[in-house]
Formats: C-alpha cells, sequence, structure tokens
C-alpha cells in the first residue's frame, strides 16, 4: 500500500552504460523492447514458416494480421500506399505486442515511455514531410490552405493549419502514452486498494480490477490500431495532396 | 484480438481519438502564442490569447476533419455491398 502507484513506471539502470556523457544504461524498458521485438519476430516466422494452404492456427492469426493491415492501407492511402506496407506493419506489430506483453504482471509496457511514443510519432511525421515535400515539391504546402478556403480566410486559414499539423505528432505520441500509463495506474491504484482493504471490503476494488484489466486488453488494440491508422491518414495526406476531398466529389 | 471490422471497436477509436486533437491544437497554439510572448516581442499576455483562441479553432477543425472522413468509409462500404 506505502508504493506509489507510479512506481511501476520508474526505471532503474540495469547495466550503467554512457558514451561521451550520454546515458545508454540498460534498463527494464530497453530488456523489455528487446523481449518485444523477439516474441514477435519469433511468432512472425514461425507463423511464415509452414506457408501451408489451409492454415494452421498461428498462420492463419498471423494471416489474419496482414490482411487487417493491408485493409488499413488500401482505405486510407490506396493502392499506391503499399510501398509503406512494411512501415505501417513494423509500428503496428511492435505497439501491439509491446500493449500485451505489458499487461502480463511483472512486466514492463515500452509504450507507456513517452520517448518512446514520441520517437514513433515524430519517425512517422517527418516521413510524411519527406514524402509530401518529395512528391510535390513546394506545391505541398499547399496543405495549408484546404480547397475551397475563400481568399480573405486565407490569412487566418495558415495559422490555424500550421497548428494542427504541429499537434499531429503531439497528440500521436500523447495519446498511445496516456492511455497505456493511465491503465496501468488504474490497475495498480485497485489492486493496491484490494492488498490493503483486507477481506471483508477488499473483494470490491478486486472485481473492478479484473474489468478494468479486461478494459485494458480492448484498449491495447484499439490503441494500437489507432496509432496505425492515423500513421496511414498522415501519410496519405503527403501522398495525395487534397486527395481525400476529391475522393468527396 | 478483437475483430477489426467491429463497429464497436471503429466507434470507439474515434472517440478516443477526437478528444486528444482537440486537446494538443490547444496546447500547441497555447504553447506557441506564449512562446512568441515571452521570447520574441514581450508582448504577454496577446500572442497567449490568441495562440490559445487559434490553438482552439485548430483543434476544432481537426476534430471536424475526423469526424468527416468517419462518415465517408460506410458510404462507401455501403454502395460496394
Amino acid at each position: 500500500m506505502e508504493e506509489s502507484p507510479l512506481h511501476q513506471f520508474e526505471l532503474q539502470p540495469w547495466v550503467p552504460m554512457s558514451i561521451g556523457g550520454l546515458d545508454i544504461s540498460i534498463n527494464k524498458a530497453v530488456v523489455f523492447m528487446w523481449v518485444v521485438i523477439a516474441v514477435a519476430a519469433v511468432l512472425m516466422v514461425m507463423a511464415g514458416s509452414s506457408r501451408k494452404l489451409v492454415p494452421g492456427k498461428l498462420q492463419s492469426l498471423a494471416e489474419m494480421m496482414v490482411e487487417f493491415i493491408r485493409n488499413m492501407i488500401m482505405e486510407t492511402m490506396g493502392k499506391d500506399g503499399m510501398r509503406f506496407f512494411p512501415l505501417v506493419a513494423t509500428l503496428f506489430v511492435f505497439i501491439l505486442f509491446s500493449n500485451y506483453i505489458g499487461l502480463i504482471p511483472g512486466t514492463y509496457t515500452v509504450t507507456s515511455q513517452i520517448i518512446v511514443t514520441a520517437v514513433f510519432s515524430f519517425l512517422v511525421y517527418g516521413i510524411s514531410l519527406v514524402v509530401g515535400f518529395s512528391l510535390h515539391g513546394v506545391k505541398f504546402l499547399g496543405i495549408l490552405v484546404p480547397p475551397g478556403t475563400p481568399g480573405w480566410l486565407v490569412p487566418l486559414m495558415i495559422p490555424i493549419e500550421i497548428i494542427s499539423q504541429i499537434a499531429r505528432p503531439i497528440s500521436l505520441a500523447v495519446r498511445l502514452f496516456a492511455n497505456m500509463t493511465a491503465g496501468h495506474v488504474m490497475l495498480a491504484v485497485l489492486f493496491g486498494l484490494t492488498v490493503g482493504g483486507g477481506l471483508l471490503i477488499g473483494w470490491l476494488p478486486f472485481v473492478f480490477t479484473v474489468a478494468i484489466y479486461g478494459l485494458e486488453f480492448g484498449i491495447a488494440f484499439i490503441q494500437a490500431y489507432i496509432f496505425t491508422i492515423l500513421t496511414c491518414v498522415y501519410l496519405g495526406d503527403a501522398f495525395h495532396l487534397h486527395g481525400h476531398e476529391e475522393h468527396a466529389h | 484480438m478483437p475483430p477489426p471490422q467491429d463497429p464497436l471497436y471503429a466507434g470507439l477509436g474515434q472517440a478516443v481519438r477526437i478528444g486528444t486533437e482537440l486537446l494538443a491544437a490547444l496546447i500547441v497554439g497555447g504553447g506557441l502564442g506564449w512562446a512568441v510572448d515571452t521570447y520574441l516581442f514581450g508582448t504577454i499576455p496577446w500572442g497567449l490569447v490568441i495562440g490559445l483562441v487559434l490553438g482552439l479553432a485548430a483543434g476544432m477543425r481537426s476534430a471536424y476533419r475526423s469526424a468527416q472522413r468517419w462518415q465517408d468509409p460506410p458510404a462507401d462500404v455501403n454502395k460496394q455491398g
């Protein structure tokens, strides 16, 4: 009970290391990032190794996942977007696996560190800028003026659009980080109450712990899904400049 | 893994999205305004006020856009199916 619910996110260096004053110590988060990569890689390689026409359980799960990611890309970017499949699939699989592995008691949720989610979201946003400018050149700045804006509104529209562009990577990073952190804090608080409450009243928070744990299973998937679909949307915006509006006609 | 096509999860995803979009744009707008005030012109609080208003507008706009985007695909699906 005397332990803070935020204690679970604190990182102590396990193997202290530094290069030129840069702290690169290996801690729990680093180790669990490796675990996530290893588990995801081993499962996907195992699923892909048999290549049966009638797939087994693991293979059909992997096929479902690939199909799911493919649909996300097709819906948001169209066929041309498939060149981003490796990036999008890597992000989805990594976030999904780290969310789910983090739900196992005693492990660490890599995505509850804002630096991890921020690196992903700024990477995605950076790629979308590079793609946009390399495809459309200076015309890509037209993303700041949505089509159909009356001339007198343009000076107002540009600062608004600049703000909403800057807000994109930030909201992407904060959303994933905040959801994972909040869920684990809630579980820690409720379980702390269970332990502190004893038999007489402790069953009540315990019921909630179980319920919230079930909810967290859904959240883990939803957050991985949202991060990936927004990656697709942002890349798609850069890909077809104002393409979405054209489709609407 | 819940079924991806489940409308409940699609809806939940949208709801979660719009909230953070509103907030992030407001924070970015306010932050930019404050930074302009403090480091560029020393015009506290006008930059902050204008930044917050613009941030709110930007947040509303991106929320509106994602809501619109949400409306479009089901219409297409209905056409095909």
